[in-house]
């Protein structure tokens, strides 16, 4: 059996949510509503859970897991989800360097160059791009811009959160490439597409 | 009761926290984030609403070097007691509270009501570092800087102009002032200036962090109670150092020993 990257379990009277996602696999999960989305997606993040649920990430529960590890955990692991939003006060390369210049790594030329990169071959202009606030892009550039911010901090696990709500046909297969642009650079991540179940 | 037990909690909490994070003014992000608030705070305000501070500190001497029937002696003591000690330091935290504090509580308060902090949360990034920090410190050195600033202009002012209101020089008035002048009452005023700038700012960000729910609606309850606080903090400030430092709280202007 292949080493797990994410195993989840919560249980609701309503629903028995359960989630697994291999090692290195590309898996999309289906959750019942938005509320049990947003929980799995916040108890990835935080690496924590709440009474009801149960989490391991990377063969590690992270309800025993003691704060130093849960740290190092918790920075395994990124998202692209309305809950990690954009600063909105400031421009898109201040977004992407922040967590950069604030770590002190990597060095912030890097961080551009990956930038301009990863703009590039998604199909952005990285000038016109860099200077713009949140508020003056459209929606997929906002998540391009949050993708290239989690880019350079190169989480193992990718969490992709409704990547395509909001989104038109054309910018979704825009979207699509985010998934090749994190392979390219993490050839052994685990990406995890998360979405709601679609109303019948 | 308990809710007021929490916000004195809270902000003895916060003081700490900005204590034991100096060092971290250093990382980029949080310096910037410490000049865009000595901008805003202490170079944009400087242009337009200082100035009119100033000239309701010189319209205050006239009107008291009138009202008292002042000589050369009294006009002098009025500028160093009542403009330089106090009408400089508090005229600037008022501009400081209705320009800085009005901003900050609404901004920290709509990060906090669109998700922005759990954002940074999520990204490694501790708020107190990058949201508190910059603020408290940058308010502080800005307040100061308008406090000089409005001292300054309002003093000159008061000499320049009690001439025409009292028999006296432009030239007596300085000499006198200068005679008069203790560097207590700079160090008296620079610290005061510190301590307005610490508790405005330290004020508008714990209610911003503490919106009481959130939604949009938190925002404008969040702008009132931080502006009426840190007014409140500010006059318990100046009434508590005016007394420690120069006892005139209770035993009257005359008393002081100048």
């Amino acid at each position: 059996m292949s080493e797990l990257a994410v195993r989840y379990r919560r249980k609701t009277p309503r629903h028995d949510v359960q989630v697994t996602a291999p090692k290195g696999a590309v898996t999309h999960v289906h959750l019942p509503d938005d509320d049990a989305k947003a929980h799995f997606v916040t108890a990835l993040l935080k690496g924590r859970c709440e009474p009801g649920e149960e989490l391991e990430l990377f063969g590690q529960p992270a309800a025993t897991a003691p704060t130093k590890k849960r740290d190092k955990m918790r920075s395994r692991v990124g998202a692209v989800s309305p809950i990690v939003g954009l600063m909105s006060n400031l421009n898109a390369w201040e977004n992407i360097s922040l967590p950069a210049s604030y770590h002190g790594a990597p060095p912030l030329p890097e961080v551009a160059q990956l930038a301009t990169d990863v703009l590039k071959s998604l199909g952005a202009d990285p000038d016109y791009f860099f200077a713009r606030l949140p508020e003056e892009l459209g929606l997929l550039d906002r998540k391009i811009a949050a993708f290239v911010r989690l880019l350079v901090a190169a989480p193992e696990l990718m969490v992709f959160d409704a990547l395509e709500d909001g989104l038109s046909h054309g910018e979704c297969r825009q979207a699509a490439r985010f998934e090749a642009e994190y392979r390219a650079r993490q050839p052994k991540g685990t990406v995890l597409y998360v979405d709601t179940r679609e109303e019948s | 009761m308990l809710q007021a037990l929490r916000e004195i909690e809270g902000g003895i909490q916060l003081s700490l926290n900005v204590a034991a994070r100096l060092a971290r003014l250093r990382r980029p992000p949080v310096l910037d984030s410490f000049f865009r608030q000595v901008y805003f705070t202490g170079v944009t305000a400087a242009g337009g609403v200082i100035p009119r501070a100033c000239g309701l500190g010189v319209i205050i001497i006239a009107v008291m070097i009138d009202m008292l029937d002042a000589d050369a002696d009294l006009a002098v003591k009025i500028l160093l007691l009542l403009v330089f000690r106090e009408v400089g330091p508090l005229a600037a935290a008022l501009v400081v509270i209705l320009r800085t504090g009005t901003a900050v509580s609404a901004e920290v308060a709509m990060m906090r009501v669109t998700g922005q902090t759990r954002a940074l949360r999520y990204l490694g990034i501790d708020l107190y570092d990058y949201i508190v920090l910059p603020r408290v410190t940058g308010c502080m050195l800005a307040t100061l800087a308008l406090t000089f600033y409005v001292q300054f202009i309002a003093v000159a002012g008061g000499l320049v102009l009690s001439p025409f209101i009292i028999e006296a020089s432009f030239w007596e008035l300085t000499n006198r002032l200068f005679d008069l002048f203790r560097p207590v009452d700079f160090f008296y005023s620079t610290i005061k200036a510190l301590l307005f700038g610490y508790a405005i700012a330290a004020c508008c960000c714990w209610h911003g962090l503490n919106p009481p729910d959130l939604t949009n609606n938190a925002v404008p309850k969040v702008v009132t109670k931080a502006v009426t606080q840190s007014m409140m903090l500010v006059l318990l400030i100046n009434a508590i150092f005016a007394y420690v430092v120069f006892g005139i709280l209770f035993f009257g202007l005359v008393k002081a020993n100048v």
